[in-house]
């Protein structure tokens, strides 16, 4: 153990990993292994059975892609956004900077209530939509508009404090070696924000995938075409169906895990070419 | 390249950075600008170089105004204080840069990329630096990338602000010297900001000294030092003593109020009274390496007097703290009051 120990002029140490050791264990890993524990009184071939229904394996899908295709339009519009909070000074900055957190303190329900009302054929935005036949409001496409609402504030506070931090100098000194814009975006500034950004979409991808609250009022919740996993899995809890739930709990779980290992992995590849 | 400045004017709100600046900078010059922070010669440069606008006035390289074109089309090169490398990028890839973002018909070739890149990494003496990042450089070694990186495009102007001011003293010393070796190669007009004069003095060909948005004297080193055209100058460039006349007036035959400025190593000391000389009191005595510092206060109204005598001089007279002696000065500016 000592040899872990870096001289440091705080003392604690042990107390300090003690209690990060006990605390995890409490908060996350007990929970977590309890999910495997129920999952195993279904055995495997119960377990199996559970996992690769046709209706949990579509409401997977619906989860993962559309939870995939929100973090991504979070990730191009939120840099927009952060990028406009940075550089830019306007009338009411810090009030649309204070509004970039509501999604985070707004209860998910009266978020999914009110895109819901919004986005409908009749509604406010979705008779636009309407006109031209599309439907927002109970497809897998609104699900992707909810899990946007809900996702937004991670991509923009993750990258803006890394863009602030980008140097003018920097971006003074490509231009005065012939760069045009796009080559100053594209070759300096975005290889800096770039960790930024991929850390707030993993953010946002992972918030998306659990995200119930939001997401239950505006899909509509259609069998094997806008149903989520979470859905699924209260489903079985009001059945009393807690093994089959907490099956389906641990196939997100591990999947998630893969998913959020694959991008931390990318971003220990891409900061390794970054020796700061 | 030539650079001519006319009337030019900068403001920053209330402030005036620049007062109706007017200058010729000469091709293959390599110019000072010298002056205490916030007298506004880096806003100078950054205008030269096309990252600030003035409010009014002209800049024309080669007799051509320059003022539709921005930063990136006045084929500039710009060397930064704080180095400003790509530090996601390799050594290479930083020098490369400029190659790199050129318009796809003029573009190189990457093996003409790959041989104008180590050619310049040699000129600058760190071929061997090449695969390195910014962040395992010494900041030497960091400034010297930069400016390979600056030169990569065949600037026809190279401007450095404060290009070692984070730097130690001794790297500081070798790269000033190594800059004026490489420009004496390259003979590209160059454009340096600092508010060293001791490396103004050394590096330039010649010197402009600035104050609060005005130029003060543009000249060369050693008329600037000899010869300073005005109090600040004289003040900003050496240690000065001041007298004023009234006092002294047996040094000087203007009538009314003037401050006489004698630098210390002007002052001739000797143990008796001499022809126009004056009593002070010895308070201190340094020897700093070659010289000697001798700090005295004129008896009646105890002014300080700094006194510099190179140490053979002073083996001649030794003297202690507490000692009278008598001072002399071999030189005199005078400036009204």
């Amino acid at each position: 153990m000592a040899s872990f120990k870096a001289h440091s002029v705080l003392p604690g140490f042990n107390l300090a990993l003690g209690f990060t050791l006990l605390y995890l264990s409490l908060l996350v890993l007990i929970p977590l292994s309890s999910l495997f524990f129920k999952t195993a009184t279904l055995g495997w071939d119960g377990f199996w059975e559970v996992a690769t229904g046709d209706r949990v394996l579509a409401s997977l899908r619906v989860t993962f892609v559309a939870s995939f295709a929100a973090a991504v339009l979070n990730a191009i519009f939120g840099l927009v956004v952060a990028w406009v909070l940075v550089r830019y000074t306007f009338p009411g900055k810090r009030l649309v900077d204070a509004l970039v957190d509501l999604p985070f303190a707004l209860p998910t329900a009266v978020a999914g209530i009110t895109l819901a009302m919004l986005y409908a054929p009749n509604g406010w935005i979705g008779h636009y939509f309407a006109e031209h036949d599309i439907k927002i409001a109970y497809t897998p496409l609104g699900i992707v508009v909810a899990l946007t609402f809900i996702g937004l504030p991670f991509v923009v506070r993750t990258v803006q404090p890394v863009l602030a931090d980008v140097e003018a100098e920097i971006e003074e000194a490509a231009a005065s070696l012939g760069a045009n814009r796009w080559d100053v975006f594209r070759r300096v500034i975005f290889p800096s924000i770039y960790p930024a950004l991929l850390t707030g979409f993993a953010l946002a991808f992972a918030r998306s995938i659990g995200e119930y609250g939001s997401v239950i009022f505006i899909a509509g919740n259609m069998p094997f075409i806008s149903e989520i996993a979470p859905l699924l899995i209260v489903a079985k809890l009001e059945q009393y169906d807690y093994a089959g739930a907490t099956a389906i709990a641990l196939v997100m779980l591990l999947i998630s895990f893969a998913l959020l290992l694959a991008i931390n992995g990318l971003q220990w590849w891409s900061n390794r070419r970054e020796i700061r | 390249m030539s650079i001519t400045i006319q009337n030019l004017n900068k403001q920053f709100g209330n402030f005036t950075a620049l007062n109706n600046i007017n200058l010729e900078v000469n091709s293959g010059e390599l110019l000072a600008l010298l002056g205490p922070s916030g007298c506004g010669k880096t806003s100078l440069l950054r205008i030269i170089g096309g990252l600030d606008v003035q409010n009014s006035g002209k800049i024309l390289f080669h007799g051509k105004d320059v003022e539709q074109r921005d930063a990136r089309e006045r084929n500039v090169g710009f060397v930064f204080q704080h180095y400003a490398l790509f530090r996601h990028m390799t050594v290479f890839e930083n020098v490369a840069f400029g190659l790199r973002v050129k318009p796809k018909k003029e573009r190189h070739t990457e093996t003409e990329i790959k041989r104008r890149v180590h050619e310049l990494l040699q000129l600058v003496q760190l071929d061997w630096l090449a695969d390195r990042y910014p962040a395992q450089l010494s900041g030497g070694q960091r400034q010297r990338i930069a400016l390979a990186r600056a030169l990569a495009v065949e600037p026809q102007i190279l401007l450095l602000d404060e290009p070692f001011g984070a730097l130690d003293t001794k790297v500081r010393k070798e790269l000033r010297r190594w800059l004026r070796r490489l420009h004496d190669e390259l003979h590209i007009t160059s454009v340096f900001v600092t508010h060293d004069q001791e490396e103004a003095l050394e590096v330039a060909d010649r010197i402009v000294v600035m104050n609060k948005g005005n130029i003060e004297q543009v000249g060369s080193p050693d008329d600037v030092y000899a010869s300073p055209a005005s109090p600040f100058v004289y003040q900003f460039i050496g240690n000065v003593n001041l007298f004023h006349s009234r006092t002294h007036a047996l040094w000087t035959q203007q009538q009314g109020d003037a401050v006489a400025y004698v630098r210390p190593h002007d002052i001739d000391i000797s143990l008796i009274p001499q022809h126009s000389s004056l009593p002070v009191v010895v308070k201190q005595v340094r020897a700093i390496g070659s010289v000697v510092r001798l700090e005295a206060v004129i008896g009646h109204d105890g002014e300080v007097v700094e006194i510099e005598l190179s140490r053979e001089r002073f083996n001649l007279t030794p003297v202690a703290v507490g000692d009278e002696i008598f001072i002399r000065p071999r030189q005199i500016k005078l400036f009204e009051e």
